[in-house]
């Protein structure tokens, strides 16, 4: 076993599990899980395949992050400019 | 790469000073867990801001409160940021438990048996629901 695994990604979908986006994070996991086995059995090819794969999804996870924290944001402003408007109506 | 690791450094600081200050039980503009607000069902996440709010206040058992999956997520980190660390600075060549197959499959057994539980409503397991 001269070779290093690729890297599998399982810390940062453990962590995109518990602060953001579950989905994402378990299909991370399972990634992970693939890159391990797939360098475990010698398949060094499928485990970069994988550890893409995990990847890609921990990148669509911090894009989910900030949509939702933006989105978060847009809508409190909206809310407290509504009842800034409806105050103001009256 | 640098730059990377600058700009995630200085995000991180920056957050960490708004969840010491903020406490997200009594603010309503930090972004609310999707699943929560539209079924009313506790996914694995939910509490992890109150539960970084008060691990910057050093309260473990208040993290324990809100997430219990949360102390576990960062003892993860912990490991395999001391294993990284010994391996490239200091030249060891630590077996890291990260790159073991089992891993993964264990961790996702362990959330989803997490998640299933902290919904009971009732005790004990409504401990594990965010308070």
């Amino acid at each position: 076993m001269g070779q290093k695994p690729p890297k599998n990604y399982l810390v940062e979908s453990i962590l995109v599990t518990i602060f953001c986006c579950l989905p994402f994070g378990i299909a991370g996991i399972v990634f992970a899980s693939q890159v391990n086995s797939k360098f475990a059995l010698g398949d060094y090819e499928g485990a970069i395949a994988s550890s893409k794969r995990a990847k890609k999804w921990m990148n669509w996870s911090i894009i989910a992050a900030v949509i939702s924290v933006i989105l978060s944001i847009v809508f409190v402003f909206a809310l407290g400019g509504l009842a800034i408007l409806g105050l103001s109506n009256q | 790469m640098k730059l990377k690791h600058l700009g995630m450094l200085l995000g991180g600081i920056l957050l960490a000073f708004l969840y010491f200050y903020i406490n997200p039980s009594s603010v309503n503009f930090l972004p609310k867990c999707p699943l929560y607000v539209t079924t009313g069902i506790y996914c694995p996440g939910c509490g992890s801001q109150r539960a970084t709010h008060e691990l910057l206040h050093l309260n473990i058992l208040g993290v324990f409160r809100q997430n219990a999956l949360y102390v576990l997520g960062i003892l993860i980190l912990i490991y395999h940021l001391i294993i990284r660390i010994l391996n490239s600075f200091f030249h060891k060549n630590s077996y890291n438990y990260i790159y073991h197959p089992k891993t993964p499959w264990i961790l996702l057994i362990i959330i989803l048996i997490f998640w299933i539980l902290r919904n009971l409503p009732f005790y004990p397991f409504n401990l594990l629901a965010p308070h």
